[in-house]
């Protein structure tokens, strides 16, 4: 374990300088501090901005998992689908970039997976009060063969 | 970390003073963070998920940096088989990469507490170790950002985008195994689901004795967040692989949608008219330079033996397809030039600038019996589009060095 560690340690410290070096001293990368003020940018929103709204949204949402669950699906396919939805039509005369109607997909998707996790909660509510009824059926038979 | 280290240890590490406690605040607060799924054992599962995705990205983004910028002594070696490497190799970079963007969201919610530990630095390696997480997620957000917007041929930022992304790649996998080495002890505490396995550690500003994290709550996470990892390759996975194609919603190109140029559907990464190809000289005439040099025009191209290939167009944004190749193989038209098998090629675009304009082909490339100079894309002649008057096109090579509009072709 200790060698492992330490093998680990002092790959990872030469991969990292290795990048490093090679990002300040790539005759293409002019600006390096352009990367590092990005870099620092997409942190300081990540951590800054989106974290704290989850955390809000996720309060919120407290006790209803099917929800948080949605929120999550939608909050990942977002990710990937906003940028397509923002840049669709800018494809420098290329007529094979962006050729999806990204919006109208976005919305087919948001309201398909809403459907189907409504459909979801439903059938667990189900699920739930038919196990309450049951149960309650159950301690109340007992009860009267016990009274009996 | 020890709470009391030894004195030997305090010399090699010494602690760093704690912060007024007035100033713990806000998300400093303990017990700012309630769900019980901020655990290690929940962090250790993401991140295995996360590091193999990781870790898959940079593997085959070092194959295709590999195939496109080889190093001399490699050159020689890069095999041209199998036809679909390239395909398989760059469709699992871009499906992995953007599994991974689900999977860092998840994994860096469920450390999100351990970003307002208290005291923030409690010695100097501590420290060390905090600036080291902080440079890995900023190495991984900046990967997952730059390599999604390439995909759609975005770029709003002040850098070179290949560059910057091989280089940002090394930083992280670097910063990933100090991680991962920091720490070890931790993640094999977690590794498996043990009612044996110590309780975790209680998390920073949550009050002791209580159970940090239930099975429930981690397995909603798990649950959620593989669902989200599904639903992202489900919806975009398809413009690599063709079977995912008719659940392909936002992936930025659709292989076979035929909503293209209107005389095919195989895409393009450069039209003629960004570089500058629309209008080929009418007396074209393709230069084969060596011992026995000629210039050849279409008609001439035409009559010689044609080969006709199935051979993908894979891009190295992720996307790739098959046609249906037709023209004369390039292993003849250097063979007539006297060009002696075993030689590296170099060939010249018409375009006028670009970072591919000339590229290099070793001669495993150049003398495979796939490898043509194609005159036609499924039995119709190429459009400008696609490299009109003829295109180079060789099995198990990224897309920008199947070079479209070519001019000459030399023994290097």
């Amino acid at each position: 374990m200790r060698i492992l560690r330490g093998a680990l340690l002092l790959g990872g410290l030469a991969l990292l300088a290795c990048g490093l070096v090679g990002l300040l001293t790539d005759p293409y990368v002019t600006g390096p501090l352009g990367v590092l003020l990005w870099a620092a940018g997409l942190v300081a929103l990540h951590d800054g901005l989106w974290l704290p709204l989850v955390c809000a949204l996720g309060a919120a949402a407290t006790g209803r998992p099917v929800l948080r669950g949605w929120l999550v699906v939608t909050a990942a396919v977002g990710a990937v689908a906003v940028p397509a939805v923002l840049r669709a039509g800018d494809d420098h005369g290329n007529p094979t970039l962006l050729p999806l109607p990204y919006l109208r997909n976005w919305l087919l998707f948001l309201v398909a997976s809403a459907t189907a996790a409504a459909l979801v909660a439903a059938v667990r509510r189900g699920v739930r009060q038919g196990f309450g009824r049951a149960g309650r059926a159950r301690r109340a038979g007992r009860a009267r063969r016990a009274g009996r | 970390m020890d709470p009391d280290p030894s004195p030997a240890r305090r010399r090699l590490d010494p602690p760093l003073p704690a912060p007024p406690a007035a100033l713990r605040r806000g998300p400093f607060r303990p017990g700012a963070f309630r769900s019980p799924a901020h655990g290690p054992r929940t962090a250790v599962v993401l991140g295995r998920w996360l590091g193999a995705a990781l870790l898959l990205c940079f593997a085959t983004g070092l194959v295709s940096h590999l195939l496109q910028d080889p190093p001399s002594w490699l050159a020689g070696r890069l095999p041209s088989r199998p036809v679909n490497g390239y395909r398989l190799s760059q469709g699992l970079h871009v499906v992995a990469g953007l599994a991974a963007i689900p999977l860092a969201g998840a994994k860096l919610w469920t450390v999100y507490p351990r970003l307002f530990a208290w005291p923030p630095a409690r010695s100097v390696l501590h420290l060390l170790e905090r600036l080291s997480i902080a440079l890995l997620v900023a190495a991984v957000l900046l990967e997952l950002f730059t390599g999604l917007l390439n995909t759609l041929q975005w770029y709003p930022w002040p850098f070179p985008f290949r560059q910057t992304h091989y280089w940002t790649a090394w930083t992280a996998v670097g910063a990933l195994l100090v991680h991962l080495a920091v720490k070890a002890p931790e993640i094999a505490a977690h590794w498996r689901r043990t009612r044996s396995a110590p309780l975790p550690a209680p998390l920073p500003g949550r009050p002791t004795g209580r159970p940090t994290e239930r099975p429930t709550e981690r397995r909603a996470v798990l649950a959620a967040t593989a669902a989200a990892v599904g639903a992202v390759t489900l919806t975009t996975a398809g413009q690599s692989v063709p079977w995912l194609r008719s659940l392909d919603l936002f992936a930025p190109r659709r292989p076979g949608s035929g909503s293209g140029t209107g005389t095919d559907s195989l895409p393009v990464n450069r039209t003629a008219a960004q570089a500058g190809t629309t209008a080929v000289p009418a007396d074209w005439l393709l230069a084969v330079d060596g011992p026995g040099g000629y210039r050849i025009g279409l008609a001439e191209l035409r009559a010689l033996p044609q080969t006709t290939a199935v051979l993908p167009i894979a891009c190295v944004e992720g996307w790739s397809a098959d046609a249906r190749w037709t023209g004369v193989r390039l292993a003849d038209l250097l063979r007539r030039a006297g060009v002696p098998a075993g030689s590296t090629v170099r060939i010249t675009s018409l375009e006028a600038d670009g970072p591919y304009r000339v590229t290099e082909m070793p001669a495993a490339y150049a003398d495979d019996p796939l490898t043509l100079l194609a005159l036609a894309l499924d039995g119709r002649p190429l459009t400008p589009d696609h490299g009109f008057p003829a295109r180079v096109v060789a099995p198990n090579r990224p897309g920008v060095l199947q070079t479209k509009w070519v001019a000459r072709i030399e023994a290097v």
